[in-house]
């Protein structure tokens, strides 16, 4: 089969790039034959062809063309409203973009443009609606798409190369118990409500430390001043570490070092952060919300409010009490061995794919 | 407040938590928004990207030194106080690249909104930007550009000779350079002929090994089909089926190897546990040699001190720590035994001990005391186990290495004796101070200071 990849973008440490990459290796192994359309690249080993070669490259009806749906982007909607191919929408959801009202109006306008194009998709009557959750094909069923067109597959990821990275810790505090956050600085990720719950934290238990590792984007420099202000509100600067720049080996040490991984996000459309920490064996508390709740499973506490009185006891019990950190990690290891391992992935791809050829 | 229902277990963790939030919010309902201190201030964390944020006034000369984007993104930082966004500094490109002056840009920024909210003050800016707007006002501000340009003239005159001085800078140095590629192509060039030349002369090698193996292959073929071809080929198949017995019997023999080492294995944990599951004379020697060894270590630890035991067995030993008030808690990699303590009411949990220390944070135990029976397999082992434990203890922190039931395993001696000072060695050698021998019938214990 002749399988069209196509891609907003491709770049190092995203997660719809190292899916993009994942399921491209996949593919290519179980012998189909995939290129990659993209309108930038930067720092990846794959050979990517400009978006506009598309339509010279899909010959047939029989071939295939795969959009990662995660911005609004004109050309793809297009493409797929004229295409003979079959079409595969791949979806990793977007933020939806009340969540950055009065922080960026040009985040705002492009999360509102992404989501204006869901309606769109769903009309189409696509061959397949790939989601990376249950959450995302709501998205799509909801919309009166055939639940007979959807399958599950949670994203391809790098946890295995992660894993075999040499630990570099030395830019990482050394608080106990270290608190982590792993994900860009943006308002739907609820940084201000982790720096509440440390501040009630740091009232209970000196040498309490938060370490974030995420980078802020330029057009959201007024939450990255909101942040700092809360930071100094509560008094806890030389409790938080923010780096913007973590390397791989960085963040593995933080996922050795850290007592648990404190996810308060308010939308993920999967949340790969949390499967890392499962696979690496850091206990897990987070906020249940979005998919959340169905990545994490029973392998970490789930809270429907980010109360910081109510985060911080979850951080105190779970520090103090062994028997539940030791059940989490067990959990957390098997959850991840049982639906987000690659042989997993590769085994659910290779299944869609067998769905759209018959 | 509710949560997401979870299993049991969580369930009921999820309501003691609920419990304690409760109380600890009636305690104290309020988080504390106190204004920080100046000198806490300075210590709050930044986003380091070069950016001056405290800065608020410059001087036009400042700005207008760097050239094309490196000119944009100093602007963007000075005057917005953030690097410049991709669709914000191609805009600012296009515009100077239309021919737009430096002071625009930065007037551009500066009073753009976000601009203003920053409010940075660039000296001599104003009059210029206005200048530098006024002459896109259609024909009076073309006049007024020629009249500004004739009044000028003498100094664009020496802009002029200054520029032509550093283009034929620039092109010299270009020449230069272009003579070095040019060098450098040559070598390569050259490079690839003598490449080229080895890759012909073993093409015709591998040409002619081709055309040998293949008269080799006729004479073959020729022989085969010779009236004495069948017997040599019984012979060859002869040869062949006697190989392959002998990989056979090899291969039986090495899979009896493996068979012998399993039950070799299973003897041994046979033998480990039979040894834990002693008579009342070993309980007996091992309750007086614990509380011997848990006496000396009460002495040396504060009041309320954090221990943490690794291979805790069937946790006799940390029994005996908590009977001299010590709260020590322990890890076993062994579930039946680890059930057995949890019966005792022992504070113990199913783990790979080196696993769980490497978890440990740094300077957070007071105590650590290591089973050299359960933990250590190898000198590699001893080496990652004892570094570790150095890590994991506050200065000032105690070392408790106890071999009570396989005290030659551990250290490589004849005698507990010779093992005692074995492990002692072994305790300097990774850095820890003091070692204290506390010998028993058939065990010891060798007690450390990790140095401040």
């Amino acid at each position: 089969m002749r399988i069209a990849v196509l891609v907003p973008g491709l770049t190092p440490h995203d997660a719809v790039s190292n899916d993009t990459l994942g399921l491209t290796a996949a593919l290519r192994q179980f012998g189909h034959e995939v290129a990659v359309f993209a309108q930038h690249a930067s720092g990846v080993d794959e050979a990517v062809l400009a978006p506009a070669a598309i339509h010279s490259w899909l010959r047939s009806p029989k071939d295939v063309v795969l959009y990662q749906y995660c911005v609004g982007w004109d050309f793809a909607l297009g493409l797929f409203r004229h295409t003979q191919a079959r079409r595969i929408v791949r979806y990793h959801n977007i933020t939806p973009p009340e969540f950055f009202a009065g922080w960026s109006d040009d985040y705002e306008n492009s999360c509102a443009g992404g989501r204006d194009q869901l309606d769109a998709y769903a009309q189409m009557n696509c061959e397949l609606y790939l989601g990376c959750s249950p959450y995302n094909l709501e998205d799509f069923t909801s919309r009166g798409v055939d639940p007979a067109r959807c399958a599950l597959l949670p994203p391809f990821h790098q946890v295995e190369q992660l894993r075999q990275l040499s630990p570099d810790a030395r830019r990482l505090p050394a608080g106990s118990p270290l608190l982590l956050m792993v994900g860009r600085l943006a308002p739907n990720k609820a940084h201000l409500a982790l720096v509440d719950a440390l501040a009630v934290l740091n009232e209970r238990q000196p040498g309490v430390h938060l370490l974030s590792l995420g980078k802020l984007d330029p057009r959201l420099s007024r939450y990255g001043d909101a942040l700092l202000a809360r930071i100094d509100e509560h008094d806890v600067g030389t409790e938080t570490t923010l780096i913007q720049d973590a390397s791989g080996a960085e963040l593995r040490a933080a996922y050795e070092r850290a007592d648990v991984l404190l996810m308060l996000s308010e939308h993920e459309g999967f949340c790969v952060p949390l499967i890392e920490a499962m696979a690496l064996g850091t206990p897990v508390i987070a906020r249940a919300s979005s998919a959340l709740p169905w990545t994490l499973g029973d392998a970490g506490l789930l809270w429907e409010s980010s109360d910081p009185h109510l985060v911080a006891a979850a951080v105190m019990r779970l520090h103090s009490d062994t028997d539940l950190r030791e059940a989490l990690r067990t959990r957390g290891r098997a959850r991840y061995a049982e639906l987000f391992a690659p042989s997993v992935l590769e085994r659910g791809l290779h299944a869609a794919v067998q769905r759209l050829a018959a | 407040m509710s949560s997401s229902p979870q299993d049991d277990y969580l369930e009921r963790v999820k309501a003691e938590i609920r419990a304690e939030a409760d109380i600890a919010r009636a305690r104290d309902p309020l988080v504390r928004h106190d204004p920080p201190s100046r000198a806490k201030k300075a210590q709050r964390p930044v986003f380091d990207e070069g950016i001056d944020r405290a800065r608020l006034d410059y001087a036009i000369g400042e700005l207008t030194g760097a050239h094309y984007r490196a000119f944009i993104d100093q602007a963007f930082r000075a005057l917005l106080k953030r690097p410049p966004d991709e669709a914000g500094s191609e805009m600012q490109v296009r515009l100077l690249a239309a021919g737009a002056s430096k002071a625009e840009v930065l007037g551009n920024l500066r009073w753009s909104p976000e601009g203003r909210r920053v409010g940075t003050r660039v000296g001599g800016l104003l009059p210029r930007y206005a200048l530098a707007k006024f002459v896109r006002v259609p024909v009076l501000g073309y006049f007024v550009e020629w009249g500004l340009a004739l009044a000028g003239l003498p100094m664009l005159l020496r802009h002029q000779r200054a520029a032509d001085t550093s283009s034929a800078a620039g092109f010299a140095a270009l020449a230069e350079a272009q003579a070095n590629t040019r060098r450098e192509l040559d070598q390569l060039r050259a490079a690839h002929a003598a490449l080229d030349s080895e890759h012909n002369r073993r093409s015709e090698a591998m040409r002619a090994d081709i055309s040998r193996m293949l008269l080799r292959l006729d004479a073959l073929e020729e022989h085969a089909r010779s009236p004495h071809a069948s017997a040599h080929e019984a012979i060859e198949l002869r040869h062949y089926v006697h190989a392959i017995n002998h990989w056979i019997t090899s291969l039986q023999r090495s899979l009896g190897d493996l068979e012998d080492d399993a039950a070799r294995s299973r003897s041994r944990a046979d033998a480990l546990a039979a040894s834990i599951d002693a008579g009342a004379e070993e309980t007996s020697a091992r309750s007086a040699r614990h509380a011997s060894w848990s006496a000396v270590l009460a002495t040396r630890l504060p009041t309320g001190a954090r221990v943490l035991d690794l291979g805790s067995g069937d946790g006799a030993w940390l029994a005996a720590l908590a009977a001299r008030g010590i709260a020590a808690s322990g890890i076993e990699a062994n579930a039946a035994l680890v059930a057995r303590a949890q019966r005792h009411g022992l504070a113990i949990a199913l783990g790979d001990p080196l696993a769980v220390l490497t978890r440990c944070a740094d300077g957070d135990l007071d105590g650590l005391s290591l089973s050299a029976a359960t933990l250590a397999r190898d000198e590699t082992d001893i080496a990652v186990l004892l570094a570790e434990a150095l890590r994991v203890l506050r200065p000032g922190g105690q070392l408790l290495l106890r071999c009570e039931h396989e005290p030659h395993r551990f250290a490589a001696a004849d005698t507990t004796a010779d093992a005692a000072h074995h492990n002692g060695a072994l305790l300097a050698a990774a850095g820890f101070v003091q070692p204290t021998n506390l010998p028993a019938h058939r065990a010891h214990a060798v007690l450390a200071l990790r140095p401040a």
